[in-house]
């Protein structure tokens, strides 16, 4: 049995921590499987998905390293005139941080319900907002 | 306070309804991979730039192309939607034989605040005699004219038509008409340059985002394409910020626009006050 269901949501800053944890556990608990897996994939490729403890200090230290990481002024080779887009993106960063946090994630599902640590929570985050933005959230069991 | 002067609103998502018109659109204006947008996703985009108004701009292809990349109808009804918010602009097809009444219906009836024409694309020296009737109107109804200027990435725009110094005669001829090239008529910004000292009633605006990142691009533009001082010094009323969105956005320019060394008076003609001037030609 695979259920599929999308999560959408509209950032409204350059970079955002979205925590979409509830949504995804709802969907698992409404979704009809008992065993399997949840996969939980952004549809973007400057967005990421990660799972951490959703405390403030946390946020702000998981963005610093990425900043650190992936330095706005840095000399991208991506910044400049994209002619199959009509426009110049200037979005290296938030690729790269995509690369960083990678685009999903994965639980196991035991009894109807997501199997995770209390700490475990699951964030869409932003990397070139504001936007529209979909992450799929797929059940896969019986 | 911030104002763009220059957004094409293709893909404003209360004016995309039709799949065939949107893709004649994007094509036409050779823009790709973006789709319509909502309101409260424009506006998301607005507020983290205190972007407060924007001036829209519709393109009338009719002889060239046998279309619009939106009309200046549909410029209307987005402003009746949002007027505190946007700028209306009119456009027209110069060799259409009903160009003057197309323009002065834009203008009467649908309330449009400007005349926005692209050289290029539409096939027209900014010197044709077909021109005169339509700068008069513009003159006598106190609209301001945007042209396109320097590079276009339009298909099918020879940059031959676009060169700043083409619209010499017009700035020569009609001091009285308030006319903006765009885009800094890159990459010939030194030719803008002299024109914006020479002509008080000459102005441009921050459209370009081409070869380099909007930090690169823009400290590029304000301290190496132009002398570091060029712009308070020399034409600090003649600067208008626009994104030419969805080629750029337009809270990366600003960004941009942020770092760049001046004085606070010239950055504040920069974002608003020189488009306030040149939408009303009246002193602030």
């Amino acid at each position: 049995m695979v259920v599929v269901k999308t999560i959408e949501h509209l950032s409204r800053q350059v970079s955002e921590f979205y925590n979409i944890t509830e949504q995804v556990h709802a969907i698992v608990r409404e979704s009809g499987v008992r065993n399997g897996f949840v996969a939980v994939i952004t549809a973007h490729t400057t967005t990421g998905i990660i799972v951490n403890e959703s405390l403030p200090c946390v946020e702000v230290d998981i963005h610093e390293m990425l900043e650190r990481q992936a330095p706005l002024d840095a000399p991208y080779a991506h910044a400049h005139f994209l002619p199959s887009y009509g426009a110049t993106s200037n979005n290296s960063q938030g690729h790269l941080k995509s690369v960083l946090t990678g685009n999903h994630c994965m639980f196991p599902v035991l009894d109807g319900k997501i199997v995770c640590g209390g700490a475990q929570d699951i964030y869409l985050v932003e990397f070139d907002g504001p936007q529209y933005r979909r992450v799929f959230v797929e059940v896969m069991g019986e | 306070m911030l104002i763009d002067m220059h957004i094409h609103p293709i893909f404003y998502g209360s004016i995309c309804e039709d799949e065939e018109e949107l893709r004649f659109r994007g094509d036409q204006f050779g823009v790709w991979k973006q789709g319509a947008m909502s309101d409260e996703e424009l506006f998301a985009e607005w507020d983290i730039c205190d972007l407060t108004k924007a001036a829209l701009l519709p393109l009338d292809l009719t002889t060239t192309e046998g279309g619009w990349i939106v009309s200046n109808e549909q410029v209307a009804a987005l402003c009746r939607r949002h007027p505190d918010r946007y700028i209306g602009f009119a456009s027209v097809d110069p060799h259409r034989d009903d160009a003057l009444e197309v323009l002065e219906k834009a203008f009467r009836e649908h309330g449009l605040q400007g005349l926005k024409l692209h050289p290029s694309k539409q096939r027209f020296s900014p010197n044709e005699a077909c021109m005169e009737p339509i700068y008069d109107l513009c003159q006598r109804e106190n609209k301001p004219v945007i042209f396109h200027a320097g590079l276009s990435w339009e298909p099918n725009a020879p940059t031959k038509y676009c060169h700043p110094c083409d619209f010499e005669p017009v700035l020569l001829n009609h001091p009285g008409l308030r006319v903006c090239l765009s885009h800094f008529a890159w990459p010939w910004v030194r030719e803008m340059a002299m024109l914006l000292m020479k002509y008080p009633n000459a102005y441009t605006d921050t459209a370009l985002l081409y070869v380099d990142s909007p930090e690169e691009q823009m400290t590029e533009l304000f301290t190496k394409d132009m002398g570091p001082r060029w712009f308070e010094r020399c034409f600090p009323r003649q600067v208008m910020f626009g994104s030419n969105g969805p080629r750029f956005r337009a809270f990366k320019l600003k960004r941009a626009l942020d770092q760049v060394p001046m004085r606070d008076y010239a950055r504040e003609n920069l974002y608003y006050r020189n488009a306030l001037r040149f939408l009303s030609g009246e002193e602030d």
